[in-house]
């Protein structure tokens, strides 16, 4: 139905090269995300599959035929922009019902068109009113219906909720799930927040500097991450990443840093000595006062967020060490207060000098 | 507070101390400054548009006595203007001179902002060379016109070679196309001012709606009809009102180049009333045609005002902007 | 479906044609203008018409910006105007008259931009007033001038110039003060500058690309500017545009090497200027009616 596959695709500007060689198949009906950092080339790859930037080299293929050669508007995609882009002079239902003129529908069936999508994203009471006088949050649900109206095989988000304040990106993300569900069409979606990409994807293409670091499901992403940006950019509050070395003692293999050294646990497989990053995520650090656990550290901030407690600690850098409670039991933690951590042996992660992942894998990628 | 924009259903409330020595403050900034002015305004233009009446009801033959001597004749002067059909000619030809400029210049000023708005190679050269005739002296371009105009000179002698026809019209003394020739002296003049201003307008218009509209499935030119150009109705109508306005003022050209000439085929507004006070020395007569003149002017440029405030309204409107704060009194 | 390279090739070459044909029309009159100017007289009436001065001599300049006699055409009368004097008068008076343009508008515009001082209305009408035909007054403003002792002074050309472009200097420099966010001015504020510092230290220094530009551009207005100074000048005081059209008058405009010459010098200098300014005209010319 709609597959798809960029082949080969690069884009520079100039010297820069936003994208280089990047290949990816999307498949009919997913929910895909490109998530990085700014400048990583999401937007421009978007925009290259929409039409707006010629690729330099490379090939974007739809269903098997290659649309390099096509305008957007031959294209068959919808797109929805992180500014709404709306007409501000024309009225909602005159914005919604755009692209159904293009398509030369009759008038009575666009009324008719108009009134089942506006229904569907719950802004019927709008169509009357100008772009001005809507709420960002209700513009962009406008963009939504004036692009969905038009039935696309394929729907482009580029960054849609970046705009929005934290409320209404929640509301409007719940919003593009459920159409996904109730659609089943293909959604590219362009994102820089992790989270976004968490929630909705169903697959995860990790973009930096142009290039893909790591495909796959949330899951996969956040519990094998393939190097030390993958970790460190997944996850709220990010993964502990504690740069120290691996050492030989004894027969024994350690991990060696300045806050704290352990024994690695066996699953790790064998790993060269050598200078290497720790990491183990917040939820997976346990925290208690009195004795035990595999170090201790003194507490640096306590923030009670209600359903969790994050507990900021001080390992001798910068970067805080970061450990969440459940609960408020350690709410009332004084700073300056030593304390006993424990780090779950399953979840530690290693990355090499170079940033990748070192030894395998977790077991199981899931608690 | 005269600036903050007041929310629509607010209690005016009465002014706190400190607020009323702002307003205060900025009252007195407000006449100090705009005060001396009006009455400079006012001391230069109050005389000379009561001499100006005074000569409308006022014969006033120069060589004949001075001008507080001048012999009271009623509305007799008015009557003489407005029978004259000399006068009512160059009415038309001023309306047509100003209507047919004023449309060229926006048709071709349009045809290149259009082509210049999105960057290409060598862009910048082009906008260089097509601002230049608005950074001309227009005396400099009424006798550069004459040496090219000329029916043996160079604009013949080029369009006859291209064209491969003995192209020769007399420009500048066939009195049926003078008046075009000095039209389109001034769109090849004013075109520039057009350009500038659509081009500004056209580069104002936010690329997002355009993409949308295109992805939506609009052709180049839906996307131009439906989008660009009522977001471009103020920039059009600015464009459109001075040009109009400042053509039915123009006098160097059509004075330097032509006096009006050949006989009366470009005698517009201006160069009439320039050769009745100034050659045929009728003060008073001049007079009248200029206060009506001044009249027709004003009227024009009140319907002009409320246009361009109409648009300025929708403008701000249309983006939501946050500028847009209530009028405050005069 | 027309195809994506497709379009693009026809559109760029239809674009290279209409631009290149309209650079052309732009150009020409003024190429021939400076080509005129370094003809010998024996080429300025040729037919067919000379387009490249060969051999290209100064001998136009030297005869009419600097006088010099043995340059004169023998058969042709010499004009005794002197240019360069009028160049000294039209420096003197387009300086003067868009220094205090510029100054009083500034002042007027950024009360207008912060305080309101004058009505949207108010301001469109400002501009509309410049607009009323200046034709109309000039009768009786070299009357009253003449009254006044103004006639043939610089004074009286500076006053009226003052006047004329006033309108343009407020709505020119408005638009720039506009652009400078009031939060700058409230953060100084807070931090303890009076206003006058906040306005000398903060807006004007954000701003001095515009006022320059604003100055310039009024300064193109007044150079150029033919009516007013035909009306109010006589023997005592001539700007260029005038010099020109006596040189004209008095040698019946049958040379025209001469005359390209002293159009050249005054024409280059302005074009020059406008090119300077050339980002900035857009700014000057939107009227509110461009969103920025």
């Amino acid at each position: 139905m709609a597959r798809i596959e960029l082949i080969g695709l690069s884009k520079s500007f100039g010297a820069v090269a936003a994208v280089k060689d990047l290949s990816l198949a999307i498949e009919d009906g997913e929910f895909v995300v490109l998530v990085g950092p700014s400048g990583c080339g999401k937007t421009t790859t978007l925009r290259m599959i929409a039409g707006f930037e010629d690729p330099s080299s490379g090939d974007i293929r739809i269903d098997g035929r290659s649309v390099n050669d096509l305008e957007p508007r031959d294209r068959g995609l919808g797109m929805v922009f992180q500014t709404h882009a709306l007409f501000p002079h024309k009225t909602v239902a005159q914005n919604i019902e755009f692209g159904l003129r293009m398509k030369k529908m009759p008038a009575v069936e666009r009324v008719l068109r108009v009134r089942e999508v506006a229904d569907m994203v719950r802004i019927a009471h709008l169509l009357e009113k100008m772009p001005s006088q809507c709420s960002g949050g209700e513009a962009q649900r406008v963009a939504l219906a004036r692009t969905l109206v038009t039935s696309p095989s394929t729907f482009l988000l580029d960054e849609p909720l970046s705009s929005l304040d934290a409320k209404l990106r929640r509301e409007l993300r719940a919003e593009c799930d459920r159409l996904h569900q109730a659609l089943k069409r293909t959604f590219i979606y362009v994102t820089h927040d992790q989270e976004e990409a968490m929630t909705l994807a169903d697959r995860i293409i990790v973009m930096r500097a142009g290039e893909i670091v790591q495909i796959g499901s949330p899951m996969e992403i956040y519990s094998d991450p393939v190097n030390h940006f993958v970790a460190d950019f997944f996850g709220s509050p990010s993964m502990n990443l504690i740069v120290g070395e691996i050492v030989q003692m004894n027969g024994v293999v350690r991990f060696r840093s300045s806050p704290f050294e352990l024994t690695l646990p066996g699953h790790l497989g064998s790993v060269r000595i050598g200078p290497a990053t720790l990491g183990i995520r917040p939820e997976h650090v346990g925290v208690m006062t009195g004795e035990g656990g595999d170090f201790r550290l003194a507490v640096r901030l306590v923030e009670p967020l209600g359903r969790d407690t994050l507990l900021y600690f001080d390992p001798g850098s910068e970067r805080a060490f970061v450990a969440v409670s459940k609960g408020l039991n350690m709410a009332d933690v004084k700073v300056g207060a030593p304390m006993a951590l424990s780090l779950d042996p399953q979840r530690l992660y290693l990355f090499g000098a170079d940033g990748k992942r070192i030894g395998r894998g977790p077991t199981q990628l899931v608690d | 507070m005269s600036v903050a924009a007041i929310s629509a259903g607010a209690i005016p409330l009465k002014p706190s101390p400190r607020e009323r020595s702002q307003q205060r403050a900025i009252r007195r900034f407000r006449w100090s400054i705009l005060g001396p002015l009006i009455a400079l305004l006012a001391f230069v233009l109050m005389p000379v548009l009561f001499l100006q009446l005074y000569f409308s009801f006022h014969q006033w033959t120069v060589y004949l006595g001075s001008w507080w001597e001048a012999e009271y004749v009623g509305l007799d002067l008015f009557q003489e203007v407005l029978t004259d059909p000399r006068f009512g000619w160059a009415v038309v030809r001023s309306l047509l001179f100003a209507t047919g400029s004023t449309i060229g210049c926006f048709l071709i000023g349009f045809a290149l902002a259009y082509l210049m708005h999105k960057p290409f190679r060598g862009q910048a050269v082009y906008y260089i060379i097509f601002i230049l005739p608005m950074l001309t002296v227009p005396v400099v371009i009424a006798y550069t016109a004459e040496m090219l105009l000329y029916q043996s000179g160079p604009l013949n002698d080029l369009i006859s070679r291209i064209s491969g026809y003995e192209f020769k019209p007399m420009w500048l003394t066939n009195p049926h196309i003078a008046l075009p020739t000095i039209m389109l002296l001034e769109i090849w003049n004013w075109t520039p001012f057009s350009f500038i201003i659509l081009l500004a307008g056209l580069s104002a218009i936010p690329k997002e709606p355009i993409e949308a509209a295109e992805i939506l499935g609009a052709s180049k030119w839906r996307v131009f009809w439906e989008v660009q150009l009522p977001l471009l109705r103020p920039v059009i109508f600015l464009a459109l009102v001075l040009r109009f306005l400042e053509a039915m003022a123009e006098f160097p050209k059509t004075w330097a180049l032509l006096q009006g000439g050949p006989g009366t085929a470009t005698e517009t507004l201006p160069v009439y009333i320039f050769l009745t006070t100034w050659q045929y020395f009728e003060i008073s007569k001049g007079a009248v045609m200029s206060y009506i003149v001044m009249l027709l002017m004003i009227a024009i440029v009140l319907f002009a005002i409320r246009l361009l405030r109409r648009e300025k309204r929708t403008l701000d409107a249309l983006y939501g902007s946050a500028a847009a704060a209530p009028e405050a009194p005069a | 479906m027309i195809t994506k390279s497709r379009r693009r090739r026809i559109s760029a070459s239809v674009r290279y044609v209409v631009l290149t044909t309209w650079a052309v029309v732009a150009f020409f009159p003024i190429y021939w203008m400076i080509a005129t100017s370094f003809k010998p007289d024996t080429q300025w009436f040729a037919w067919p018409p000379v387009y490249f001065p060969h051999p290209p001599t100064l001998s136009n300049y030297l005869n009419v910006w600097f006088g010099a006699e043995q340059y004169a055409a023998t058969q042709y009368a010499i004009s005794s105007q002197k240019p360069l004097i009028s160049l000294l008068n039209s420096t003197v008076i387009a300086t003067a008259s868009t220094l205090l343009a510029v100054l009083f508008g500034s002042v007027i515009a950024y009360g207008v931009s912060r305080y309101r001082i004058l009505s949207e209305t108010r301001m469109f009408q400002l501009l509309m007033l410049r607009m009323i035909p200046p034709i109309v007054i000039v009768a009786p403003l070299s009357l009253y001038y003449s009254a006044l002792g103004l006639l043939d002074s610089m004074t009286g050309l500076i006053l009226i110039y003052f006047l004329t472009t006033l309108p343009y200097a407020v709505w020119m420099t408005k638009s720039f003060i506009d652009e400078v966010p009031r939060e700058i001015e409230q953060a100084a504020e807070i931090l303890g500058a009076t206003r006058w510092r906040t306005v000398f230290e903060i807006v004007l220094p954000l701003i001095r690309s515009g006022l320059v530009a604003t100055f310039l551009f009024i300064l193109i207005l007044t150079w150029s500017e033919y009516l007013l100074a035909l009306i109010v000048t006589k023997t005592q005081v001539t700007t260029l545009p005038i010099e020109l059209s006596k040189y004209q008058g008095t040698t019946e405009g049958r040379v025209y090497g001469r005359q390209a010459a002293l159009a050249v010098g005054i024409t280059i200098p302005l074009m020059i200027v406008g090119l300077v300014i050339r980002r900035h005209l857009a700014r000057g010319f939107s009227f509110g009616m461009v969103r920025r």
